[in-house]
């Protein structure tokens, strides 16, 4: 399969207008089967009682911040190394939902941390490196439209994606460097202390989130593509 | 306040989120379509 024939901008809009509706039925089925496992199979938890079922949206969307800032990152760097338009464009379109998922992270983690710790918010190293990862998300999507030219902002919010980039270990690994109020990875490859039905839960609704993610930046590509390719034939006959 | 508080405020706002990411997407998506047809007006004139 020749992959080169996908990264042109108007086979990549007719594939995305094709996936978009499998991936929203994907996410929507999966967060169903989650939510019903999380809110009504998985038990109390025996020290934190009900307020644990913030934990069901909290990870995933913890993770697909970091995750989906990682992807904006390679196709920033892919922009820069290969001068394609096409993962310019996705690196564009993935900004917006990373930053709606890092402030989810966020706002669910200050509802689960006011029960918990006793405050919603606390200047603690995995807090605040998640809260720069925000700022990060913000500066990209304002970079990018800073200038007239779409390829300088292109451009521009490549190399500070590629900045950003170093943010990302920080938060992961904040936890082990410094002592923090967060608490350690509950799940890693090596295995989880969780019960079953939870693990289930959670990672029901991580992939009901990465099919959202995937299915809301394709429909923001395609946008895109033909807001920049709004001149060409092949724009105007669609 | 209960547990139940700020289990929903949190559901709640992530479907807020979620809904309002959707929203801006039609939004964005009616003015990419506006902007074509105004594309294909002025090929029109011409």
């Amino acid at each position: 399969m020749n992959w080169f024939y996908f990264s042109s901008p108007p086979t990549f809009y007719r594939l995305a207008g094709w996936l978009v509706p499998w991936t929203f039925g994907t996410a929507a089925l999966l967060a169903a089967a989650g939510l019903y496992v999380g809110l009504v199979q998985a038990p109390t938890d025996a020290q934190q009682g009900e307020v644990y079922r913030i934990i069901f949206i909290h990870v995933p969307a913890a993770w697909m911040s970091m995750f989906l800032y990682f992807v904006m990152a390679c196709y920033g760097a892919a922009s820069l190394t290969f001068n394609t338009r096409l993962a310019a464009m996705m690196a564009r379109a993935i900004a917006p939902t990373g930053a709606m998922f890092t402030f989810v992270s966020l706002w669910t983690g200050a509802f689960w941390g006011r029960p918990t710790w006793g405050a919603y918010w606390v200047w603690d190293a995995r807090l605040t490196s998640e809260l720069v990862l925000l700022f990060l998300y913000f500066g990209f999507i304002a970079l990018a439209n800073a200038f007239e030219e779409p390829r300088r902002g292109d451009r521009a919010a490549a190399l500070l994606a590629l900045i950003g980039l170093v943010n990302l270990p920080i938060i992961y690994f904040s936890v082990m460097w410094w002592n923090t109020l967060h608490q350690g990875s509950s799940v890693s490859f090596k295995g989880t202390s969780m019960h079953i039905s939870m693990l289930t839960g959670m990672l029901l609704m991580t992939f009901s989130f990465w099919a959202y993610a995937i299915g809301a930046t394709l429909v923001r590509v395609r946008i895109i593509i033909v807001e920049r390719e709004r001149r060409t034939h092949w724009v105007r006959s669609l | 306040m209960s547990h139940e508080f700020y289990v929903w405020m949190s559901y709640g706002m992530t479907a807020v989120a979620i809904a309002f990411e959707i929203a801006w997407l039609r939004v964005q998506r009616a003015r990419a379509r506006r902007h074509i047809e105004e594309e294909r007006d002025l090929e029109a004139q011409d």
